[in-house]
């Protein structure tokens, strides 16, 4: 008998079920993050513009702007953002519209 | 044709003054050229100048575990035979050729896809070697962000593309003042 | 009916006569002009002659005085008369080129001279009706033969391949020789009818040696492997029309005179006689495709293409001698009209593509496949015409090639009527090699049509191709012969069944062509097919999705794109398939017989990348020079030079042979 007939026999469907049911390895994904809208202060914003190498975060009028179609999911805002930010754990971020890519957290004036 | 009209006009015009007649009227273009797919996509991939993470999960559409062939999504050998364009890459100005000849010589109605993070200008964005922003050359219809997106996700992006799923972004956008 | 007949001969002769004198006399433009007309007008008037022979049955004969050795008899048999039809309608359409491709001067006045001389004799051996007649008639169209091949004599390598030709024609003809002096000593007669009605003299083993003499002596002529070299040799070497005439007729009259020794002059003999030219037919079938696809020059390949034609020819001849020894005469006489359908059929598509190779020949000044391309965009004509060649020689229906191969396989498929197991598992094996090499032939002609005309041009002389004041009208007609032959099929089987019945004995029309067009092979219970409605079926298959995305298209939707290249910055003529890459893949499968020989060379020994051009040379082993040509010249030679002290000069030595010459006279004489 084929092997990978036996195998398959053992192991049973690999095969995912998405989009049917949610697949549980999704959780573990590198994925964009997101902020505390009102918690970052300017100075906060400014730093996180800085680091990140993607060119993925600016601040526009009072917002911090994430264009999430630039992350890269390297953390490294985190790391500067700390208790106010973390991972989005969301990875379907598939559009039609590259706008709504861009993520807008009001920038407050609390540190 | 009409449909890329209005993606050029929207590319060009800064956000706040795209108008939603013009994004209902180019969605709904898109809907008629999707509907003549049926369920069923033939994509080719062009790679241009990327580092070869996206291509990985691409590549890996085809495994057991991903299996894009149960959704009725094929890779094509040509662009001959490709209804949809899947390019990864900041857009490197060796691959420009390459890349418009691939797009000419697929034949009409066809989709772009922009995968990964390089196509939308992040990583290297515009410089002397790359154009960064594959809707500067090319009108794109489905973005897949990541880096690299994971083959769930391309599949989620891809089934956007044929309209048999919605975009599932979290929260809500709020909108430009 | 027969003074008609023998008015029409008569014309024939005279036209070509007055052409070859035209040609000596007026040494301009238009006195080729005019050669070209008389040529024509001779041609159509041997082709009527034998259309009109085969359709009326008339016997036309004339007796001459009877000279020294025999008296002079020309007969017109109808087997003469298809053979007959072949050479008009080629004469026709070469002479129908002259203006184009022939400069006038002296060489031009020889060549056309010799060519019409060549005509000439090859009508008298189609008329021979004794066997002086036929012996002359024979060796002077090898002579004027291989003085056509000697057009260029000035150029590299014509010298040696007609010396070829004329050495391997002698050697057959000292067979033939041999064979027709056992005939007459056995019959006690020279004349061909007489030779006939007492057949039965030759019994036993001289039947045999006859046989054997016959098949090997024109074998030689007719290009039938080992025996071939004569052919690659000269047609290579031959001006275009030249050449046309040596692959369509020479080879043709050597089949005449296989034809009418072993089904007119000799006994019905044993099985073996036809397995054996079968299995020549067999050998020289396959192994001339699969030479041919190895070649690159353009003329050497439709030489070797013309071996393999001839292969076929012979297994169906072969096959209607086993077929007739075999108590079956009416699969005979199916064999024998299918051999002299071939016989049509590839006078008329060989003698086009020679003229359209020589057409390229002249417009770029290249034979060689692999530096062609893009000529169908820089001569439309000349690729029309050549297409329709190449579909028939490729037996692809509906055209002519395609009713011919059918017959000689319908032919071979009922050998199972034979009731020797050992005859008929010979015969499927023939019918086996038949299929390969009609595949292979297929693969062979999709090479000679795609690489030069199609594509790109892959040289300077290709690129710079047109087709200002090249010859088109020879090339046309031949290509309307080749549609008439197929979609007449029907009226041409009928033409060729008298053949076969006065030649057999056998009349089997009724089981050949039955109502409604259709050809059924000798059998009703075995297959059938209608040639004109199959063309009318494929134009149809053709016509309609065409017909339907017209009218289907909406209007202004399609957008044009350039050819998919992999999205490479420029296409290069170098990226394309060459004729040698074309045919890789059988030069791999046959790898054992080719035994070919490399040679990859770099112009410096720096890195890859660096090195300069790298050229690849490839050269197939020739088999049978090296092992069978070569040996026996070396013997020649060797018995040449053992036997040299005879002459060594001392004119005391050759008194003495003459007083011994001298002696033994008298001793004989006075016994």
């Amino acid at each position: 008998m084929a092997n990978w007939f036996l195998r398959g026999v053992r192991q049973g469907v690999v095969t995912t079920a998405y989009p049917r049911r949610a697949d549980l390895s999704t959780a573990d994904l590198p994925v964009p993050p997101t902020f505390a809208s009102g918690r970052i202060n300017s100075e906060k914003a400014a730093r996180l513009v800085a680091v990140c190498p993607s060119s993925a975060l600016a601040v526009e009028a009072a917002d911090l702007v994430l264009d999430v179609g630039r992350c890269t999911g390297c953390q490294r805002c985190l790391r500067v953002a700390g208790e106010d930010g973390r991972s989005s754990a969301h990875f379907e971020w598939a559009t039609r519209d590259r706008h709504a890519l861009l993520v807008h957290f009001p920038i407050g004036e609390s540190s | 044709m009409i449909e890329n009209e209005e993606v050029d006009r929207r590319r060009d015009a800064p956000p706040a003054l795209r108008s939603s007649s013009v994004a209902e009227t180019a969605a709904e273009l898109h809907r008629r050229s999707v509907r003549l797919f049926g369920r069923s996509l033939h994509i080719r991939t062009i790679d241009t100048g990327s580092c070869g993470a996206c291509e990985s999960e691409l590549r890996l559409l085809s495994s057991p575990r991903y299996d894009f062939h149960r959704l009725g999504l094929f890779f094509a050998p040509a662009p001959r035979h490709a209804d949809c364009l899947m390019v990864t890459g900041p857009g490197t100005l060796a691959m420009d050729h390459a890349l418009m000849t691939t797009y000419e010589a697929m034949p009409d109605p066809k989709i772009v896809v922009a995968v990964g993070a390089c196509p939308m200008g992040g990583v290297f964005g515009r410089d002397q070697y790359t154009h960064g922003d594959l809707s500067t050359q090319l009108p794109v219809d489905v973005y897949i962000p990541g880096c690299p997106p994971s083959p769930l996700a391309l599949l989620q992006g891809l089934l956007l593309a044929l309209d048999r799923s919605q975009a599932r972004m979290p929260g809500r956008t709020e909108p430009a003042r | 009916m027969t003074g008609v007949l023998i008015g029409l001969l008569v014309a024939a002769v005279v036209l070509w006569a007055g052409a070859a004198l035209t040609a000596i006399l007026g040494r301009s433009i238009p006195g080729v002009r005019m050669a070209s007309v008389l040529s024509c007008t001779g041609g159509g008037a041997a082709l009527v002659a034998g259309v009109a022979e085969l359709a009326t049955r008339a016997q036309a004969q004339i007796a001459l005085s009877s000279g020294v050795a025999g008296s002079v008899t020309l007969v017109l048999t109808p087997l003469a008369a298809v053979f007959l039809m072949a050479l008009g309608l080629v004469a026709m359409a070469l002479g129908a080129n002259f203006p184009r491709s022939h400069e006038p001067g002296t060489a031009t006045t020889t060549y056309l001279v010799s060519y019409h001389l060549a005509l000439l004799a090859s009508l008298f051996v189609l008329l021979a009706g004794t066997v002086t007649v036929f012996l002359v008639a024979w060796e002077s169209m090898t002579l004027t033969s291989y003085l056509l091949a000697l057009r260029h004599h000035r150029d590299r390598g014509v010298a040696g391949g007609a010396f070829l030709f004329i050495a391997l024609g002698e050697v057959g003809f000292a067979m033939i020789i041999a064979a027709f002096g056992i005939l007459a000593l056995r019959t006690g007669s020279l004349d061909f009818a007489v030779m006939h009605a007492r057949a039965a003299a030759l019994g036993g083993g001289w039947g045999d040696a006859v046989f054997l003499l016959i098949l090997l002596g024109f074998a030689f002529k007719a290009g039938l492997i080992p025996l071939h070299l004569a052919l690659p040799a000269a047609d290579p070497v031959a001006p275009p029309d030249g050449a046309a005439f040596l692959s369509a007729i020479v080879t043709k009259l050597a089949v005449y005179g296989i034809c009418l020794v072993s089904f007119r002059l000799l006994p019905a003999g044993p099985v073996w006689w036809g397995l054996t030219a079968m299995s020549l037919g067999v050998v020289s079938a396959v192994l001339g495709v699969l030479y041919s696809l190895m070649e690159r020059d353009w003329k050497r390949f439709l030489a070797f293409s013309t071996i393999e034609n001839l292969g076929v020819i012979l297994i169906a001849l072969g096959g209607s001698l086993t077929f007739m020894e075999s108590a079956q005469p009416a699969l005979a006489a199916l064999l024998l009209i299918a051999a002299l359908y071939h016989v049509l059929n590839h006078s008329t598509y060989k003698a086009l593509l020679f003229l359209q190779a020589g057409v390229v020949e002249v417009a770029t000044g290249l034979r060689d496949m692999d530096r062609l391309g893009g000529l169908m965009k820089r001569m439309p004509k000349t690729a029309l015409i050549a297409l329709v060649g190449t579909l028939g020689i490729a037996a692809l229906p509906p055209l002519n090639g395609f009713v011919s191969e059918w017959l000689v396989f319908q032919g071979l498929f009922q050998g199972f009527r034979i009731h020797s197991h050992l005859v008929a598992v010979l015969i499927v094996v023939a019918a086996a090699s038949l299929a390969l090499t009609g595949g292979l032939a297929v693969n062979a002609f999709a090479r000679m049509f795609g690489i030069p005309f199609l594509g790109m041009p892959r040289s300077a002389g290709a690129a710079g191709a047109n087709e200002h004041n090249r010859p088109v009208a020879g090339g046309a007609l031949l290509a309307t012969a080749c549609i008439v032959l197929a979609l007449g099929a029907p009226l041409v089987l009928t033409a060729l069944d008298r053949a076969a019945a006065a030649t057999t004995g056998v009349n089997i029309l009724s089981r050949l062509v039955v109502p409604g067009l259709t050809v059924i092979p000798a059998h009703t219970d075995f297959s059938s097919f209608s040639p004109t409605y199959l063309a009318v079926c494929l134009l149809g298959m053709l016509a309609v999705p065409l017909l339907l995305a017209r009218l289907g298209r909406r209007r202004s939707s399609d957008r044009t794109a350039p050819v998919w290249a992999g999205g490479i910055y420029r296409f290069r003529p170098r990226m394309q398939y060459t004729a040698t890459t074309h045919a890789n893949p059988v030069r791999v499968t046959f790898d054992e017989l080719y035994r070919p020989h490399f040679e990859i060379t770099r112009a410096s020994d720096n890195p890859a990348g660096q090195s300069g051009p790298v050229h690849y040379g490839f050269k197939v082993a020739p088999l049978f020079e090296r092992y069978l040509y070569q040996p026996l010249t070396r013997l020649v030679e060797g018995i040449a030079r053992r036997a040299q002290p005879i002459q060594s000069g001392d004119v005391n030595l050759y008194l003495l042979y003459v007083l011994g010459a001298i002696l033994v006279v008298y001793v004989v004489a006075v016994r």
